[in-house]
């Protein structure tokens, strides 16, 4: 196996600054409720970590098993941050899968991925602000191409992250087609069930992420389907479409406040440190749900003649379209989907360790 | 109520194997010494221990001679059940305010017969045993205790003045008051020792709530000839535990209690109670859960290969969780690190926690100038220096009141502290 001595400072670059000081008791493990006989964790891919075998920690799919109840930091008997390590290392491994390497330099270097997302908003406000034709019509389109883009993006990551859990460690394609297997995978991506598997369930995060994660799908959805064209007719203050709007931006500004002030704030062992690519993701969500909600107030008020009405919307897609260019592919938001693919690979693994993996 | 005054050249304060070897040395040579105790016997923690590591002697055939010789000294007054209140410094001598808390007996009459004890109704727990035995509400703490005064806890006193009756001396007080003592000295030995960590430090071990996870204390009491049992039984049921685990580190080298420093003596003393816990129940399965064996003194390494001979097994692991199943048995949830590794719980049917050490006494408290470390200890001057100096003139420290140390160490500072006493006393 090859040895890199550098990986342990590379991957305290994103993140996970006091690792250095674990002296291997084990003790994050043992106290890790969601750490199993087949996938233990931290404390190995700790030492996986500092004697430098990369492809061991490459191929890693236990960091998705994680969410960071922050039990083994809380009680770490060197204050080592075992919980922040997995973060880190998630982070780590979204650089891995990222094929464009533009993760990876987002994530090291602080704040560039956030004066991007200023400058290019900046820059779509202002684009769209000098467009002189039928805004709401153009709206539609780029609202169209929403979900091409993420798709091609999300297809990159997960093609990557397959050939780094699967492919290299087992040698080859590898597959498992049992529907429990395949039932299981979807059952935790819809509930993200692990989240509750945490000794003293945090249910402030949950929450948070449930209402954030529900208006946000809704919010995908009015815009996919391009269910909103405010430009073009007023709706009702309750109508069907105007409580999916109500509904989601509230629940965005709601969950993406509790989230930001738990971050402020660092109530959580898992909201004391924070990453840039975290106050990113948390301050571009909040911004969409107002935005949103904004809009949606001034149609339903004024009509959809009203002057600053024409602005907030534009200011509105062009969030939205920053969040779908640079936030979305790169960093953090994709977390949510190597989760409940980390549980498929798993049962891939233990497949192919039986000799019964579906293979090519 | 008059103020007895004394006037020596030095004051130990706390009388455990350090305090009384300071006071032994000093005396020695022919300064003249008052020791203070807090508890109603001298002789500290260690005469409460069954045997010493490495070389398994007798703890209270090592201490009841120094604990004599104390009482036994022309040049030593020894003030028990008596807090020191305060030290103030005048000029180059030290004026200490003490206050002897009642016995409710006369002293000077009391010939230790037992009499009152044997007819007292009432009993409690007895916090020598660690709460495993019950005393009398009026009884000599414990069989070997120096002076061999009983003592009465008047909040549990029934009034029925049975030992009133029973007193052949007619001793027995019931209105005596806490008494003044002054004591005038030119040097101070701050002896006050540790303390161990609570039970309750920390969570994920029950909290002190689960009845078969006991103290080190507690075992040593159980191992002790004299212990409250006469054999080793588990707390909640009196089963012969058959299954004994000993968890490492419990209360030191862990941030998140706050104690991270290593309390140097609880390696030793779990492997020397496992191996005294294999003399008393041989076929007891015995597991030491440890973070690394740091046996550094002479003889330990030996000490320690001699236990792992023995079948005492030991396993590299951090226990994080202590929980019990419904018969009480505390499991232990570990990292397995060899063979394939992962997290597993084991049941054990009593488990000790090695309790770290922790100061019993805050020295700064006193305003004499001695300082504390950041953890609470009595700091040196200057360490590389000399081992007993403290930042304050006159004021000196032994044994662990300056931090964690075994009993070979500790008589070996008190010497070290009394040299440094007698020296300064002596250029005044």
């Amino acid at each position: 196996m090859k040895v890199n001595p550098e990986l342990i400072d590379e991957i305290k670059k994103y993140g996970a600054f006091d690792i250095s000081a674990c002296f291997n008791c084990g003790n994050c493990t043992a106290v890790c409720p969601l750490s199993k006989e087949d996938a233990s964790f931290p404390r190995k891919l700790i030492r996986a970590g500092h004697v430098g075998m990369e492809e061991k920690v490459a191929s890693a799919l236990e960091p998705w098993h994680c969410y960071y109840c922050g039990e083994c930091s809380a009680t770490c008997p060197r204050e080592a941050q075992p919980g922040e390590y997995m973060m880190a290392l998630r982070r780590y491994l979204i650089a891995k899968y990222d094929i464009t390497g533009l993760s990876k330099i987002f994530y090291k270097t602080g704040w560039l991925q956030a004066w991007l997302a200023a400058g290019l908003l900046a820059a779509f406000y202002w684009l769209y602000s000098s467009y002189t034709g039928d805004f709401g019509a153009l709206a539609g389109k780029i609202e169209l191409a929403f979900p091409v883009y993420v798709t091609i993006a999300l297809g990159g990551y997960i093609i990557n992250m397959y050939r780094h859990t699967i492919v290299k460690p087992l040698g080859g394609i590898k597959a498992s087609l049992k529907p429990a297997h395949i039932y299981d995978t979807l059952v935790h991506g819809f509930t993200q069930k692990n989240f509750n598997g945490c000794e003293e369930t945090d249910w402030t995060r949950w929450i948070a992420h449930l209402l954030v994660m529900s208006g946000y799908v809704l919010t995908l959805l009015i815009s996919n389907l391009h269910l909103l064209s405010p430009l073009d007719k007023q709706y009702v203050a309750f109508g069907p479409v105007s409580l999916l709007v109500w509904y989601s931006g509230l629940a965005i500004l709601v969950g993406g406040g509790i989230m930001s002030s738990r971050r402020v704030l660092k109530s959580a062992q898992s909201s004391k440190f924070s990453h840039p690519s975290d106050w990113l993701f948390v301050v571009t969500m909040f911004l969409i749900g107002a935005s949103l909600l904004f809009t949606h107030f001034l149609n339903v008020a004024y009509g959809p003649g009203d002057p600053l009405l024409a602005k907030i919307y534009r200011l509105n897609i062009a969030i939205e379209t920053v969040w779908i260019i640079l936030i979305v592919p790169f960093t953090k938001w994709i977390h949510i989907f190597f989760r409940p693919l980390a549980v498929y690979f798993q049962h891939v693994r233990k497949e192919a360790e039986a000799g019964t993996a579906f293979s090519i | 109520m008059s103020l007895e005054k004394i006037e020596v050249d030095a004051l130990v304060v706390g009388s455990g194997i350090a305090g009384l070897q300071s006071a032994l040395d000093l005396a020695d040579q022919g300064y003249s010494v008052a020791i203070v105790e807090r508890n109603p016997s001298i002789g500290g923690k260690m005469i409460s221990l069954s045997k010493v590591f490495p070389t398994l002697d007798c703890a209270s055939c090592i201490t009841t001679p120094r604990m004599a010789s104390v009482s036994h000294h022309p040049r030593i007054t020894t003030l028990t059940y008596s807090t020191v209140d305060a030290i103030r410094r005048e000029g180059k001598t030290f004026t200490a305010a003490i206050t002897r808390k009642p016995r409710y007996i006369d002293e000077k009459e009391c010939i230790s017969c037992k009499r009152c004890e044997e007819v007292c109704p009432v009993f409690l727990p007895d916090e020598y045993e660690q709460g495993m035995g019950a005393k009398k509400t009026i009884s000599i703490p414990f069989t070997n205790a120096i002076p061999q005064f009983p003592v009465m806890h008047p909040e549990h006193c029934i009034r029925c003045g049975a030992c009133a009756r029973a007193c052949p001396k007619d001793c027995i007080d019931f209105l005596q008051e806490p008494a003044p003592v002054e004591i005038k000295a030119k040097a101070v030995i701050l002896a006050t020792g540790y303390e161990t960590t609570p039970m309750t430090a920390k969570k994920q071990y029950g909290l002190g709530a689960l009845p078969n996870v006991i103290s080190p204390m507690a075992a040593e009491r159980l191992l002790a000839p004299h212990g409250p049992y006469g054999r080793v039984l588990r707390p909640s049921d009196g089963m012969t535990p058959g299954s004994i685990a000993y968890v490492q580190c419990a209360g030191s080298r862990d941030k998140s209690i706050g104690i991270p420093y290593c309390s140097r003596v609880c390696c030793m003393y779990a492997i020397k109670q496992a191996i005294l816990l294999s003399g008393s129940l041989p076929i007891a399965d015995i597991t030491i859960y440890y973070m690394d064996i740091r046996a550094f003194g002479k003889g330990y390494e030996q000490f320690y290969n001699n236990a792992r001979a023995m079948g005492i097994n030991f396993v590299k692991a951090k226990v994080a969780r202590i929980t019990e199943d419904e018969n009480h048995n505390p499991v232990v949830r570990i990292e397995k690190q060899e063979g394939t590794s992962g997290p597993e719980e084991i049941k054990h049917e009593l488990v000790i926690l090695s309790q770290g050490l922790v100061p019993a006494c805050d020295g700064s408290k006193f305003g004499l100038g001695a300082a504390n470390n950041e953890f609470g200890f009595v700091k040196l001057s200057d360490e590389t220096v000399s081992s007993a100096v403290t930042d304050g003139a006159g004021v000196f420290v032994a044994g662990t009141a300056k931090g964690p140390r075994d009993i070979p160490d500790s008589v070996v500072d008190a010497g070290s502290a009394a040299i440094e006493a007698a020296s300064y006393i002596r250029r005044l």
